[in-house]
Order: C-alpha cells, then structure tokens, then sequence
C-alpha cells in the first residue's frame, strides 16, 4: 500500500534528483484522482520500475502519458502510455538528497 | 535528518529504484556528424565529376575510383539521413515542435533530399542536402538556447556550415 523508492538517474531533475527517497502509495488514486502534474511510479516491461510526471490522463482508456522535466528524458512518445493497472503509486512525499 | 535515517534504512532493507530515465548516452546529441555526412555528399559529387573530367577513359582505374566515390556518397547521405532521424525521432519533443513548427516538415525535406543524392550525383542536390541539415542544426541549437553562428568548413568542399557558437 506504501513504498519508500529511491530515485536513479536525473530525468525528473531538478524537481527530483539522483538518490532521492520517494514514498509512494496507491490510496490517493481512492481519495483523489491522478491529474497532470503528479509525479508516479510504475513498471515499464522495457525499462523497469520507472518515476516520471504525468502529462495527461486518459481515464477513459485508463492511460496515462509521462515524462521527465529534463530536456532529455525517456517519455511517452518512446515508451508509449502508462497503463493504470502498471502503477505503483503516486509519490506522497518527497526526501530530497542532502547537498 | 530524515533523509540520513532513510538512507541507513535503505543499506539494510535494500528499498527498491524507480530510474528517473534518460536516454544513453544522456543528452548527447549533436547535428554535426549529419553536417559533415552531408558535406561528404558534395565532396564526393565534385570528386566523382573531376573524376569524369579528367580522366575520362573507362578502365580499371577508373571504375574502381568511380565506384569508390559512389560507395561513399551512398554511404554518407544514409548517415547523415540516420543521424537526423535520431536527434528527430529521441531528442525532439512535442514543445520543440510547438516552437519550431516547420521541424517536421524540413526533416521530410532532409530524408527527401537525401535520397535525391543517393540517386543521382546532382550537385545541386548536394548542396541543398546541406543547407536543409543547417537548417536542422540552427533550430536544433536553438532549442538549447545555444547560440549558432555560419562559418565555411575549413576543408573541401569549403560550404557554409552552422556551428554552435560557444
């Protein structure tokens, strides 16, 4: 239900950098839908576990499009849509790496 | 403090990793190689006609030396059409293209471009073969907000090349 992940590599950077702690949980999917903006974990069958900003979600189709807010991050026009059964959670709470 | 206590935690249970993934090798991308495949195109047209012009027999010599600058006109315009393809297809995003809307129709015109050159030995071709990767290279560095400025490649065929001005 909750996850503490550790952030690698710098697509997300600077909001989110290289080391960080991220807590994840599934519950605000329950308590508040997913909208642009949110930063969420989930498993890409290419890539691995995965942590980037959605863009838009498709609630229709249960899609959501992601990407990184460095210029030269992996997205949804190379990975394809996120789908929501691949989530692992939308990140809660942030613990930046000192320094 | 949080972050300390966490981080101890982690050596010991081992928390797992979400990659914040950038594409390999990270952000490097670079339109040169494309330039200098072009120019290679023009250089092998002229060497190709120079050829024709002054030694114009058609022995052994002469079609291995033609057969040379063809293989590597044909080479060379592939590259540069891949190289375009690359910096288009992994480093350009849709806010590049909201800012540079004419983007995907000059990499059209690049592939389109480039097979004239293969097809033919047209300098004229070649010529817009380069300018159109220029083109490429100016808004690509622009993107960067890195300023460009247009020198002449200090080596034959001697044309006009956009360069990023650091």
């Amino acid at each position: 239900m909750v996850k503490i992940i550790k952030i690698a590599g710098e697509s997300l950077n600077p909001l989110y950098g290289d080391g960080d702690f991220v807590l994840v949980t599934k519950i605000p999917f329950i308590l508040k839908r997913i909208k642009s903006g949110d930063i969420v974990v989930f498993n890409n069958s290419s890539y691995g576990t995965m942590i980037k900003r959605v863009d838009k979600y498709d609630k229709n189709n249960g899609e959501l499009w992601v990407s990184g807010t460095h210029p030269d991050s992996v997205d949804s026009l190379e990975i394809g849509p996120v789908f929501t059964e691949d989530l692992l959670g939308k990140v809660v709470l942030h613990i930046r790496k000192p320094g | 403090m949080i972050y300390q206590v966490i981080d101890k935690l982690d050596n010991i249970v081992q928390f797992d990793s979400a990659k914040a993934h950038c594409d390999i090798p990270c952000g490097i991308y670079d339109p040169i190689t494309a330039q200098i495949a072009a120019l290679t195109v023009v250089r092998m047209m002229d060497l190709m006609k120079n050829l024709e012009e002054n030694a114009p027999d058609t022995g052994i010599e002469f079609n291995n030396s033609m057969s040379r600058y063809v293989a590597v006109k044909e080479e060379h315009a592939e590259k540069a059409k891949h190289e375009i393809r690359v910096i288009w297809g992994d480093y350009i995003k849709e806010q590049h293209l909201e800012g540079f809307p004419e983007l995907n129709g000059l990499v059209h015109k690049i592939m389109q471009l480039g097979s004239k050159c293969r097809q033919t030995a047209n300098r004229e071709h070649g010529l817009q073969f380069v300018d159109a990767i220029n083109q490429f290279a100016e808004i690509f560095w622009k993107t960067k907000n890195v300023a460009v400025k247009k020198a002449i490649a200090p080596y034959a065929p001697a044309l006009e090349v956009v360069y990023p001005d650091l």
